[in-house]
């Protein structure tokens, strides 16, 4: 099965940003949510969402609640969550680490950074997705 | 009648009240003074609150224009990437049709070489591989191949810096916070001193509802802040896995 992105950002901008990475790198799969809660409805809706990309900071639900409400649901726990964001203090990567984030992304990201971590992300769920 | 004792009491009370009355005679050029310094005073903090309620006023038009800065650049950034899409939608179209070209251009190739076997004239081979090198088109096709890629590969980079966009959007919303909270102190100030509320005022601030931001957001293209986070990654995902191998035997 290919992957379906989930890319959730409250900005219309980086949403786009990632997309085009996302194509160029050879995905052509994803659908948007703007918050933390809109992407919850979007995944519990659709379940062939089966990899998230997020921001932290956003209105609503926040990345880091997103992960937590994601890890703590039976039926989508397992789904990789790649962080991206532009927090990147050592109490906050923990703080995510913590949360069950797969990988974290440092903003302003390049497409080879985004690959290397989706890749490092499927390699250690031993390709299952 | 009175002792002597008693009369040396009261004149030493008599004394005490002399005391008093020249020290308040002392006095009395001081609270004048006192006077004429609240009265210099007064209008000089009527001023100075006058200034301040002013000020605060303004504030309001300083954050709603720099929220109006962020929308701009996002109303522009928008706009950028819709012509980037057209671009990049042009270039693959072009992509296409000089790929389409090449194969066609070698397929002419094999034709008419193809041909030369079957040509029943003397030097037919030199003659096509003479027609051939004087109208091949391969070289130049394969130049504008490259060119695209370095033309998609530019697109791609102006798409990644518009990163800056959401980046310089949390530094302003950072600002807009400051500038609020400033605010919020300058107008209890005003209304411990004339109870007036600033913030009944028509101007006030308005933020977008539930905003969030980073307020250490920066733009850097450099790899060290990600190289920084991966290095805390791993080392706590590695300190997080000790532990839970530690759990699990302990």
């Amino acid at each position: 099965m290919g992957l379906k992105f989930l890319i959730v950002d409250d900005s219309q901008t980086m949403r786009r940003i990632v997309v085009n990475s996302l194509k160029n790198l050879g995905y052509d799969d994803f659908v948007e949510a703007g918050d933390g809660k809109e992407a919850l409805v979007k995944l519990s809706s659709d379940e062939s969402l089966n990899f998230v990309i997020t921001d932290w900071n956003m209105p609503v639900l926040s990345g880091l609640e997103l992960i937590k409400a994601i890890r703590s649901d039976e039926k989508m726990g397992k789904i990789p969550v790649l962080m991206v964001t532009t927090r990147g203090v050592k109490d906050d990567i923990i703080e995510a680490l913590k949360a069950k984030v797969n990988n974290y992304v440092v903003k302003p990201f390049t497409p080879a950074i985004l690959r290397e971590k989706i890749d490092a992300i499927l390699a250690s769920n031993g390709g299952s997705n | 009648m009175m002792s002597v004792e008693n009369m040396s009491q009261l004149f030493a009370k008599l004394n005490d009240l002399k005391k008093v009355f020249s020290y308040g005679e002392r006095l009395i050029p001081v609270i004048h003074s006192l006077g004429e310094f609240m009265k210099e005073t007064v209008p000089l903090l009527e001023n100075i609150n006058k200034s301040i309620a002013e000020s605060t006023s303004k504030i309001p038009r300083a954050s709603n224009q720099i929220q109006s800065v962020t929308s701009a650049t996002e109303l522009a950034t928008t706009e950028i990437l819709d012509l980037v899409d057209v671009l990049n939608a042009d270039l693959d179209s072009i992509q296409k049709c000089t790929s389409d070209c090449l194969e066609k251009e070698k397929d002419k190739e094999d034709f008419l070489r193809s041909l030369i076997p079957n040509l029943q004239k003397e030097n037919a081979k030199a003659f096509v591989e003479d027609f051939l090198e004087k109208n091949r088109l391969s070289s130049n096709l394969n130049s504008v191949v490259d060119r695209i890629k370095k033309m998609k590969d530019d697109t791609n980079s102006i798409t990644l810096s518009l990163q800056v966009q959401d980046i310089t959007s949390q530094q302003l919303a950072t600002v807009n916070h400051l500038i609020e909270s400033v605010q919020d102190k300058l107008a209890s100030l005003i209304e411990d001193f004339d109870n007036t509320n600033i913030n009944d005022s028509n101007d006030k601030i308005n933020l977008p509802e539930g905003a969030t931001f980073d307020p250490n957001a920066r733009y850097s293209k450099s790899s060290a802040n990600q190289n920084e986070a991966d290095t805390i990654f791993n080392q706590s995902m590695q300190t997080a896995s000790q532990a839970e191998i530690d759990k699990l035997f302990n």
